[in-house]
């Protein structure tokens, strides 16, 4: 029987592949109990296998906590968190651009692997969920060979660069971001820089100020397109934003730039990535991020440092060298453009075309939304879509952050066929963009942190507001609703103009499940302004506050005037009185509904919350590296197992080499990846020190490095090979001692 | 020997569409947890009935799926087992069909007269496309096996077609049985000797 590794050995990247074998051989390890379950969280993270409710093994049943007896009980994949429990396997979609392909791997993988269903985040990925954690490599192995990666996917690391989904086709645009976005995402992924962060860190691209775009204000870097007449020339370059987020305290970002070329965009990045690593907060994961680090630096000492540190920012030639393909980044329709012709219109066109079709700056072309209800769609959804993008728009196809696809280039006397298509499959619904497209987190059906049911009540929301859309008024039927499962705004609740987060309260003797209400929050501008929390509801009033807050609006607010306006004149107060009748709760017999959540008949309870691991692990960088030459050391020893010695010699060797390197990055981080570099730094830096010393054998364990790095073997055979792996298990083991002695705590 | 697939599912449709409705399988489910209704370590209920023809309400064990499934349009008991299959495809099947009768008829109970699953056509997805292409030639090779082992467990000639030709798609197969040629009861007297999980 052949294997995904063996039968897709000629399509996946070498380096991808070489990470995905990385992966597989920590696996092995942890298995094996020999390897630390933090350094493997965060090594699993880092490739966006994540955790999911219940994988700490309890679960209320609505009556008691049971313990779920997993078959490998004895085994956890991080801490309190157990190998065989489902978790969610994340996957980046850079800037949401897919391919057709790539749709279809992405929806074989759902089918074989997470129940058929791929879900859309609020960052352009897709995740699947109830993944077993060992078909992890396999399915990694199948989106490399079509260009997909996981990699630092979860964990601290720079997550899914987004950008605005209508980049390249917009009327208010600067320029396209698409490139950049890509330019970024290529130049950061992996890079030595951005390995050692205490927490996540997020990037947004938008081509202009007005629209909500790449929300770039609410990111930790947002870079927004602008242009600038230079000595007569038109320059690209961006504003740049840093120390934004949401979260459970929002923070608004600074302007770090007004302007930066597009030579400076990446060391720039780099310098930010750089300092952030070096001061940025690694123990109090509650503070971490980039936002509070610029909180209290200020944004001016924190530009100074980054100035700094752009100075001593090593040359690379990738800095630039995208610029050269900018050009090449083109798009081809599959079609000429051409206008409606005035065919017959199927039935419900109309409104779909009011809200769902975007008239791209080309002539003849629009972009549609497909509307996808809490951003979800099957595998067989998802394969009849590459079909139909196929026949209409080729390789067109990005993610968007309110959870939906769009399809970009459709010609516009496409539309009506397009439509019945889509329709055919379920994807033709109306009102994207509206009330009715409300955005929600996972909340409490996988989410380890999820506090209410943010899923069950946007489903119920939406059920009920599709029911009565042709009855509202404009001015609530272009509101946007957001939903989070509890205060960390996964659903981006802040910058709705109403957002809900999910919290509890008690009555009596039992916990009821509550959203908090958030008004006034403002999406376009970039996510220009956050909401104000008003006062939590039981989720069961929520449709209720839902309707009379809609229709106070409607009946008070002066002419043109938005929901923000309105709920900054309305006033905190006045808007507390107004949620004050459903704030009283009812006890347990008076009605028992308001203690189960929106789509779950358990009596609700918090008792399933867990620790949850969108921080990662607070694990040293040297932790995460030694780690590698570990992994790498291990395949050596498949390898010898397997009879190929001279694989054993060349995994055993690059063991050494990772390890050494992960001596020296303690010390000198842009170390990098030349080996003989590598060599020459430790050598200088702990053998002539004598720091690598055992206290018994001295330098003879450094000396294993040397000698097989100066000099290939002759002749590779089985003796040879047993004996490099295990001079490099000893290597490994020196590093580590000498480490220790060094550095002192090597897992924090 | 024909491999074992690393998951297989076996779903039978309903008769009729039931007055039931999707939601209300949702407390159906957690009861069974409550009550372990189904054999398997029973973990959670999911709720994907707003996709259009999709997994519909799924009550997810370590060892399979148990779904009530609205895939192409028709609502069914479809039992997923994921794990721990046995090493021959007589063995695998036999498993899947003894745990999706169980399922189906323990949902049937819930809604007498309602809820009436058709045993007489079942669907049988391989759900491992690296050793089940969905090819005629992985069709034609496990074909004859398939009719064989299923006839056994029905104690009846079975037909056996392919779902589609798509080759993107799941390799999955019809197995049909002409009605009143079989007796649940015989069928669950040949998978008697079933006992795992229970």
């Amino acid at each position: 029987m052949t294997s995904w590794k063996e039968l897709l050995q000629d399509e996946i990247p070498a380096e991808m592949g070489n990470l995905i074998d990385i992966y597989e051989a920590q696996m092995e390890l942890r298995k094996q109990g020999k390897l630390d379950e933090k350094v493997f969280a965060e090594s699993r993270l880092r490739k966006g296998v994540y955790g999911q409710r219940y994988d700490n093994g309890q679960r209320h049943d609505g009556v008691q906590t049971r313990e779920l007896t997993f078959p490998s009980d004895d085994i956890v994949k991080g801490p309190d968190t157990l190998w065989d429990a489902p978790g969610m396997q994340r996957i980046k979609i850079p800037y949401g651009g897919l391919t057709a392909e790539q749709l279809e791997v992405l929806s074989e993988l759902a089918d074989e692997y997470s129940g058929g269903i791929l879900h859309i985040t609020t960052r352009q990925d897709i995740q699947l969920h109830y993944v077993h954690i060992d078909d992890t490599p396999d399915l990694m192995r199948r989106l490399a060979a079509v260009g997909i990666t996981t990699q630092e996917a979860c964990g601290n690391s720079v997550r899914n660069i987004t950008a605005c989904s209508l980049a390249g086709v917009c009327h208010d645009e600067v320029f396209d971001v698409s490139p950049y976005a890509d330019a970024m995402t290529q130049f950061l992924l992996g890079h030595d820089d951005v390995q050692d962060f205490g927490r996540k860190f997020k990037v947004a691209f938008s081509g202009c100020a007005g629209h909500a775009c790449g929300l770039v204000k609410m990111h930790d870097l947002g870079l927004l397109a602008q242009s600038r007449e230079i000595e007569g020339e038109t320059v690209r370059g961006f504003t740049v934003f840093v120390g934004g987020g949401l979260g459970t305290v929002p923070h608004q970002a600074k302007v770090l730039a007004e302007f930066v070329s597009e030579e400076e965009l990446l060391p720039l990045t780099q310098a930010v990535a750089r300092v952030f690593a070096r001061l940025g907060e690694k123990k109090n994961r509650n503070r971490a991020r980039l936002k509070f680090l610029v909180a209290k630096l200020g944004i001016d000492e924190f530009r100074g440092l980054v100035e700094e540190e752009l100075k001593i920012v090593p040359p690379d030639e990738r800095h630039t060298a995208y610029m050269d393909s900018l050009g090449d980044f083109v798009y081809e329709p599959a079609k000429a453009g051409m206008a409606l012709n005035g065919a017959a219109l199927p039935d419900g066109f109309a409104e779909w075309y009011r809200t769902n079709v975007y008239k791209q700056a080309q002539s003849g072309y629009s972009t549609i939304t497909l509307h996808t209800p809490l951003g979800d769609f099957t595998a067989e959804q998802g394969f009849q879509l590459a079909d139909i993008a196929r026949r209409y728009v080729g390789d067109n196809i990005r993610l968007t952050v309110e959870q939906n696809f769009v399809l970009r280039w459709v010609a516009d006397a496409d539309l009506p066929a397009i439509y019945r298509d889509l329709d055919a499959i379920g994807l033709a619904d109306s009102g994207a963009g509206t009330i009715v497209d409300i955005t929600s987190c996972p909340g409490t059906d996988t989410c380890k942190l999820g506090i209410a049911s943010s899923r069950g009540l946007t489903a119920e929301l939406r059920t009920r507001l599709v029911e009565k859309i042709n009855l509202l008024p404009d001015a609530v039927r272009d509101l946007k609703i957001k939903v989070s499962g509890c205060f960390n705004s996964c659903g981006q609740h802040h910058v709705a103009d109403i957002g809900f987060f999910g919290n509890s309260r008690r009555s009596g003797n039992h916990k009821m499940p509550h959203f908090q209400v958030v008004l006034g929050g403002q999406w376009q501008q970039n996510a220009g302004s956050y909401g104000l929390a008003c006062g939590a509801v039981p989720a069961k009033s929520v449709p209720d506050v839902l309707e009379a807050l809609t229709e106070r609006y409607v009946a008070e607010r002066a002419e043109d005037e938005n929901f923000q306006t309105w709920v900054k004149e309305l006033g905190r107060k006045e808007i507390k009185a107004m949620l004050q009748p459903f704030t009283k709760l009812p006890s347990f017999e008076e009605n028992p509904a308001f203690f189960s959540d929106w789509g779950d008949s358990r009596v609700y309870t918090i008792d399933d919350i867990g620790v949850g691991e969108c921080a990662g692990e607070v694990v040293s960088l040297f932790s995460m590296e030694i780690s590698r030459a570990e992994s790498t050391h291990f395949e050596a020893l498949l390898a010898l197992d397997e009879g190929d010695f001279a694989a054993a010699d060349q995994n055993a060797y690059k063991a050494m080499v990772l390890a050494a390197r992960a001596l020296v990055r303690t010390k000198y981080l842009d170390v990098g990846d030349d080996y003989n570099v590598i060599v020459q730094e430790f050598r200088s830096r702990f053998y002539d020190t004598e720091l690598i010393y055992d206290r018994f054998a001295k330098g003879k364990f450094a000396r294993y490095l040397f000698k097989r790095h100066a000099e290939a073997p002759a002749r590779i055979n089985e003796d040879y090979a047993h004996q490099i792996i295990d001079e490099t298990q000893l290597f490994i083991e020196n590093v580590h001692s000498a480490e220790q002695r060094i550095n002192g705590v090597i897992v924090g | 020997m024909i491999t074992v697939p690393n998951r297989l599912g076996v779903k039978f449709s309903l008769k009729q569409k039931p007055k039931l409705q999707p939601a209300d399988i949702l407390p159906i489910f957690q009861r069974w947890i409550q009550e372990h209704a189904v054999p398997g370590m029973l973990i959670d209920v999911i709720d994907y009935k707003h996709v259009v023809e999709g997994p519909g309400v799924i009550l997810v064990a370590d060892e399979a799926d148990y779904a009530y499934d609205l895939g192409e349009g028709q609502a069914g008991l479809n039992y997923i087992r994921k794990r721990d299959l046995p090493d021959n495809l007589s063995a695998a099947l036999r498993l899947s069909f003894h745990h999706a009768l169980h399922a189906a008829k323990a949902l049937e109970a819930e809604a007498p007269g309602d809820l009436i699953f058709d045993y007489s056509l079942a669907k049988i997805s391989f759900l491992d496309r690296m050793n089940y292409r969905n090819q005629p030639e992985v069709f034609d090779a496990v074909r004859a096996e398939i009719a064989e082992i299923v006839g056994e467990i029905y104690g009846a000639p079975v037909e056996v077609s392919r779902v589609n030709d798509d080759p993107r798609r799941l390799f999955a197969v019809r197995a049909t049985v002409s009605a009143g040629n079989f007796d649940l009861d015989d069928i669950a007297r040949r998978l008697s000797d079933i006992r795992e999980l229970a």
